[in-house]
């Protein structure tokens, strides 16, 4: 990738070196099963706990509330399936937001299925989730809330915090898929109000295919994969010991290292938004012109289709993302954008850029050159682009 | 296959589309296929000399295969008879692209039944269309919602604007105060949006021009269905006349002046 603009890191990012060098003995020298009693077995023990405890202070949790997964969609089939599943007899009535990654409404679509009633509550044009909305939704059936902590598309950051105090004054336990905001927001369960938070290993730099779900005292779940009862009976399976020190040593990186990083995102985040909306006529933020994530700037250019945008910009060898529909397996646009109000042909018009790690300032001079002529460029072969 | 693999040929025409542009005079005709909803809309333009089409040009909106496709067909038809280029086929300039994605050869694929409609209006010009007139009377008894969602984000008049501060108004067209109304709204909220049945908005050439310039979104060739929410407006299904299906908008309030 030397030569290319990467700047799509809500959809992937690298594995931080320094996190591959601590995984690579794993592999092979100390590859030992943690559920053997010889001393092989015991140092695979030891590095599964010594990564929990890293990781649980990631997030300000104890070290007995991570629960290891192959990673997010894993901890949120747990989260909010293994949730309803134990207590039904509770009730049978689950809250989501409108936003909310794909995979949590599919899960929802299958609880449906099994009985279970869901509410879908709306967002302003921003993203973000009403209390008063919610609280219209609040059943005495009610027993779980998802939210997601910060959305992956145009990254709007939720009043999580907020949320939380809300759903467990009513009894209702509180789960939020922190994907998106992990490593951009300083995430501490304790003072969030979060009683079962899902996280991925990848969305800090470390290794895809591992993630956790922290699950607060007090909070339990049915396990959805049953095996040979590892991590407490709740996610069979031995345990991928490269991968979790992998995550432990991005989360510890993350930790010390987020401040800075934040700041410096911040500023080319600002820098985009302020030149696209500059230089180019007719171009609209989508999310909260505040409260969004220091990496994300989300756009959308009248006339302009997102698939066009993004072939153009591979052209100059640039990686960005497009919620339009016609780069979608479904042909459906973003359901996030659309939530906010915004119509199909407004959604197709969407330009996602995602700063991460290993951006340069050059980056971000590179999009900004290239932007006006390609969007000039589309629109002068557009029928539908009325300003010139 | 991913929706964006595509034929050398495809990117080709994306990156260079041949005949980008319009076309005017008596001797030619337009056809235009598609809609903004769904992500495409293309338009074709042929002059005719005789019954040959001696020049083609097109201007689309859509994705890199709706541009290549509509950028081919130009090509291809240059110098064909009517009759002949009434014979080229969606899969005709699919082939002369080296083929398109499955999932792309329905969706954006049109710019055939562009050409065959430009081909059909020019055989039929002058012969009068019959401009639907707009301002139809809305037929309040229709919309379903409209006792529940009353003073709850759905508001009959339109004295007090800071009831619509911040709130992403549907405001629907029923006569030139409803038009004012809408111009007004952009000053408390940058998100109104103004629907009507009609193909365009007759109204004054002054109103037209204020509407024009002003941030209001006008959807046109659209009916408000019904009104939906938990106990207050959180959005509204609208039906798309032309392409007659119907899609939910989320909205905050609507306005429907008597």
């Amino acid at each position: 990738m030397s030569n290319t603009v990467y700047l799509d890191y809500h959809t992937a990012k690298p594995v931080d070196p320094r996190v591959l060098d601590e995984m690579m003995p794993w592999f092979t020298e100390r590859f030992a099963n943690p559920s053997s009693l010889h001393r092989d077995g015991d140092l695979a023990t030891e590095a599964l706990e010594a990564s929990r405890e890293k990781v649980a202070q990631f997030v300000n949790a104890d070290n007995d509330e991570i629960i290891f997964t192959s990673g997010a969609t894993e901890s949120i089939n747990l989260a909010i399936i293994g949730y309803m599943m134990k207590n039904r007899k509770r009730g049978n009535h689950l809250i989501i937001s409108e936003v909310e990654h794909i995979s949590i409404h599919n899960i929802a679509k299958y609880l449906e299925r099994l009985g279970f009633n869901v509410s879908k509550v709306p967002v302003d044009q921003y993203g973000r989730v009403k209390l008063s909305k919610l609280e219209r939704r609040v059943t005495d059936k009610t027993i779980l809330i998802s939210i997601q902590y910060a959305n992956n598309e145009i990254g709007t950051v939720q009043n999580i915090q907020e949320i939380g105090e809300f759903a467990n004054e009513r009894g209702i336990a509180f789960h939020t898929d922190a994907v998106a905001a992990e490593g951009l927001v300083p995430i501490n369960v304790e003072r969030d109000n979060i009683n079962l938070m899902s996280i991925s290993s990848n969305d800090i730099y470390g290794p895809r295919g591992v993630g956790a779900l922290v699950m607060r005292k007090r909070y339990r779940v049915n396990p959805v994969m049953i095996g040979g009862g590892q991590e407490r009976g709740l996610r069979s399976g031995s345990e991928d010991i490269p991968g979790i020190v992998g995550m432990a040593k991005a989360a510890e990186i993350m930790q010390s290292e987020m401040d800075d990083e934040v700041r410096r995102f911040k500023a080319w985040r600002d820098r985009l938004i302020r030149e696209v909306l500059s230089i180019i006529p007719d171009a609209h933020l989508n999310g909260h012109p505040t409260d969004r994530l220091a990496s994300n700037a989300h756009f959308r250019f009248e006339g302009v289709e997102g698939e066009a945008l993004l072939l153009s910009f591979k052209d100059k060898g640039i990686s960005v993302s497009t919620g339009s529909a016609c780069s979608s397996k479904t042909l459906e646009p973003s359901h996030t954008l659309i939530s906010t109000g915004l119509l199909h042909e407004e959604a197709h018009d969407s330009l996602q850029l995602t700063i991460g790690r290993f951006t340069k300032n050059e980056d971000i001079d590179t999009v900004l050159k290239a932007l006006p002529e390609i969007v000039g460029k589309l629109r002068e072969m557009s029928p539908i682009y009325k300003g010139r | 296959m991913k929706s964006t693999s595509y034929s050398e040929k495809v990117l080709d025409h994306f990156r260079n589309p041949r005949n980008v542009g319009v076309l005017e005079g008596d001797d030619v005709a337009v056809g235009r296929v598609g809609n903004p909803t769904c992500g495409d809309l293309m338009e074709v333009f042929i002059r005719v000399d005789g019954d040959r089409i001696v020049d083609a040009k097109f201007r689309t909106f859509g994705c890199g295969s709706a541009i290549a496709t509509s950028s081919m067909t130009t090509e291809l038809v240059k110098g064909m008879t009517l009759e002949e280029a009434l014979q080229v086929t969606r899969s005709d300039v699919a082939d002369a692209l080296d083929g398109l994605p499955p999932i792309k050869m329905h969706c954006s694929n049109l710019a055939a039944d562009a050409l065959h409609e430009a081909i059909r209006n020019y055989r039929s010009r002058g012969i009068k269309v019959n401009d639907s007139e707009g301002g139809e009377a809305f037929d309040k008894s229709c919309l379903i919602g409209l006792d529940e969602y009353l003073d709850r984000g759905l508001y009959l008049s339109y004295d007090e604007a800071e009831i619509f501060e911040g709130q992403r108004t549907l405001v629907l067209h029923t006569g030139d105060e409803s038009l004012r109304a809408a111009i007004e709204l952009t000053g408390v909220t940058n998100r109104v949006i103004l629907l009507s049945a009609a193909d365009h908005i007759v109204t004054t050439e002054e109103l037209q021009r204020e509407l024009e310039s002003s941030n209001v979104k006008i959807l046109t060739m659209s009916k408000l269905l019904e009104i939906r929410g938990d106990d207050e407006v959180e959005k509204v299904l609208i039906h798309n006349v032309e392409e007659d299906e119907d899609y939910e908008l989320f909205v905050d309030a609507v306005l429907i002046i008597d």
